[in-house]
């Protein structure tokens, strides 16, 4: 530190001039805390509601919540496999079937009697007419 | 609580009010309003931490904010200066006295350096910081510090050239 530097230090500290802390200045000060106090109450407000709609929102929209849990139906049938409801098991039921291509193309069997056809099933091999040729 | 929690403050703000002011003017390169501008601020800051450092060290805290305040107020608009007609302040005839004349020199000559190198020479020679906490403040690495202070020094030795003699 050279002189200039001793100099300049020691004519910032001898030029303290003395400042009472006036009734003006501290009214001053405590509007100052006030406002600051109201603003700092009025962010605090402003975080909570905006958090509050952001949980709320974010709640709202989580996946799967308006979708009530159910067992789930079952699933759907092989279009290949006989359903007992829809293919009848009894050779009396295909009688009253209605003819189909194949069956209507048949002819009858020499002795009178019904073909006992299988139920129609895009799958099922025409055994039926190599019956009939029997 | 709440009644001697403000009571201490304003006692601590009553006992220090001249030392920050005069520390607030020469950060701020003289203006008072500047001054007490940056000094309020600060003490508004105190007070919502008084109850942390009341009992440690209130002073270095404001002087702190303070000094932080002061190296940023480059960067703020509302601290900018405003040409006016007629000066705020007018010199009063036969009030002249060589201390405030010695004080308006000086002030004078900080309002002529950037906020940086002002807060670098203040902490430098009226602080008596060191060089890592001038840095700290003005939030810039040391040899950014030292080359703030440096500048600013030399300045002042342009602008106040006569107290560079010795003094007999």
């Amino acid at each position: 530190m050279d002189h200039f530097e001793r100099q300049l230090a020691q004519m910032m500290r001898d030029t303290e001039a003395p400042a009472p802390f006036e009734p003006k200045h501290r009214e001053r000060l405590w509007a100052g805390v006030r406002v600051r106090s109201r603003r700092r109450a009025a962010q605090r407000a402003v975080g909570s509601v905006l958090a509050i709609v952001g949980l709320s929102v974010g709640l709202f929209l989580l996946p799967g919540r308006t979708t009530p849990v159910e067992p789930s139906h079952p699933g759907p049938q092989p279009a290949t496999s006989p359903s007992p409801s829809a293919s009848p098991a009894t050779p009396d039921a295909s009688l009253s079937a209605p003819p189909s291509s194949d069956t209507s193309t048949a002819p009858a069997a020499p002795d009178g009697n019904a073909t006992i056809m299988p139920p129609p099933s895009t799958s099922a091999p025409p055994s039926g007419t190599a019956t009939a040729r029997n | 609580m709440e009644q001697s929690r403000a009571r201490a403050f304003d006692e601590f703000v009553a006992a220090r009010w001249s030392a920050l002011l005069h520390l607030a003017r020469l950060l701020v390169g003289g203006d008072r309003h500047r001054a007490e501008d940056l000094l309020q601020e600060s003490l508004v800051k105190l007070w919502f931490v008084w109850p942390k450092v009341a009992d440690e060290a209130p002073e270095p805290y404001v002087r702190k904010v303070m000094m932080r305040a002061a190296a940023r107020s480059g960067q703020r608009r509302w601290w900018g200066e405003r040409p006016v007609e007629q000066l705020p302040e007018a010199a009063v005839v036969g009030d002249v006295s060589a201390d405030v004349v010695e004080r308006s020199r000086l002030e004078a000559a900080l309002a002529q350096l950037s906020p940086k190198q002002r807060v670098a020479v203040v902490l430098r020679y009226y602080q008596d910081l060191p060089e890592g906490q001038v840095a700290e403040a003005l939030g810039c690495p040391v040899g950014t510090a030292r080359s703030h202070a440096a500048r600013g020094v030399a300045q002042l030795r342009q602008l106040l050239g006569h107290v560079n003699e010795p003094v007999q």
